[in-house]
């Protein structure tokens, strides 16, 4: 079973398909969509969003290092708003580190932190 | 009458310029592609935040946020200035100076924010100072309408001013842009709760109604400045395609007049010399 999903940013519509499961890193923790979820709405801190989604019948998994931002679940869909967004490829880890390391109390370095767990360097 | 050097200097000088309008035609006609583009890309955005904005104004009772609530009574309002860093774009800027210009006569307190190097001139030309601004040609427009919405954000809870105001341009079409002035706060209710689409029952809000509120509405205006500034940048290409073909079409028109009167000045020259030739001749021949 799926559940239409949306991840939008100003700057452009990211995704938009069927999903399994939607976890995203909200305030108060992670937080897992399943479809027919009931009506949610939380805001999201820097985190790294996944979710398994499907394309042309084959199921794969998104991941993505996210800004903040707001997810709203309802029945029959799923809508996660950031400021921004990047994959694992688009993360470059020496710039990263070197973000993190210039400023790291700055709103900026927890998106830093999660660009670097999403490359597995921690 | 103008001799013939005269005027095939100055039909040269005038295809110059037609070469110079042409191309800049021809880049704002890219570029406004470009800005509209960006416009588009940015409506799911705008849609979605509107409604979770919605819903939770339908879900909670009470909303308490300052945005919503009517700022200082007696406190200045806040104005941001929004225009082009360039001209050459016909009357462009100026409309929107001038409509910003019109409510600062009215209300001479009025703090001026500007976006655009043509808003901060001409804020500084009203001898206001130096009031915070920004480049509308920012690399990031975001970080840019970021540090705009925070730097509002903090005078107007500081009491400083009263509301914020935008001016700005309308992109209402590739012919027309109209300045427009609106207010962005206190959020009025009914803009933000308008047209709902029904009740959905209750809503589970993490942590709490308020707290998402307090995320959701400085996101808000950060977003609806955003988007004013990639509104401007599509209007001020699209007025910028207007003015240049008009330039391009007037030295075009020019350069035809010109060319005219200069192959009359070239004809009564060689007719002038004829003659000369042919009476001299004829004097010659009669001796």
């Amino acid at each position: 079973m799926t559940v239409p999903f949306k991840l939008v940013s100003p700057a452009k519509l990211i995704f938009e398909g069927d999903a399994e499961l939607v976890i995203a890193v909200t305030t108060e923790g992670e937080e897992g969509i399943l479809p027919r979820h009931a009506p949610f709405l939380a805001a999201l801190k820097p985190g790294v969003l996944r979710a398994n989604i499907v394309e042309n019948g084959a199921s794969r998994r998104l991941e993505l290092a996210t800004g903040e931002g707001f997810m709203q679940a309802l029945p029959d869909r799923v809508t996660v708003l950031v400021d921004r967004a990047v994959t694992f490829e688009e993360v470059d880890v020496a710039q990263t580190r070197a973000e993190l390391a210039g400023a790291p109390d700055s709103a900026a370095a927890e998106f830093a932190r999660a660009k670097l767990q999403l490359t597995g360097h921690h | 009458m103008a001799s013939v050097k005269d005027l095939r200097g100055r039909i040269r000088s005038l295809k110059n310029t037609q070469q110079i309008t042409k191309a800049m035609k021809q880049v704002a006609a890219a570029k406004i592609r470009r800005a509209e583009t960006a416009q588009k890309q940015a409506r799911p955005y705008a849609d979605a935040l509107g409604e979770m904005l919605q819903d939770l104004i339908a879900t909670s009772s009470r909303i308490d946020h300052p945005f919503m609530n009517p700022g200082k009574a007696g406190a200045p309002p806040g104005v941001i200035l929004m225009t082009a860093d360039k001209g050459l774009a016909g009357a462009f800027n100026s409309n929107v100076i001038r409509e910003a210009e019109r409510y600062w006569r009215q209300r001479s307190d009025a703090r001026f924010y500007t976006v655009g190097i043509k808003a901060r001139n001409a804020v500084r030309r009203w001898g206001l100072g130096d009031r915070p601004g920004w480049p509308l040609n920012a690399p990031s427009k975001l970080q840019t309408a970021h540090e705009l919405a925070q730097n509002v954000t903090e005078d107007f809870t500081a009491g400083e001013i009263g509301e914020i105001v935008l001016v700005s341009s309308k992109h209402v079409s590739m012919m027309v842009q109209r300045p427009e002035m609106r207010q962005l706060v206190p959020i009025e209710r009914e803009t933000a709760a308008a047209p709902s689409t029904g009740p959905r029952g209750s809503v589970e809000i993490e942590p709490s109604p308020e707290f998402v509120l307090s995320k959701l509405l400085p996101k808000y205006l950060e977003f609806t400045l955003f988007s004013a500034m990639l509104e401007t940048d599509a209007s001020f290409y699209a007025a910028q395609l207007l003015a240049m073909n008009n330039a391009t079409e007037n030295a075009g028109k020019l350069i035809d007049e010109l060319t005219i009167a200069m192959n009359n000045a070239r004809q009564a020259a060689i007719t002038k010399e004829l003659l000369e030739i042919v009476s001299g001749a004829e004097a010659l021949t009669g001796t």
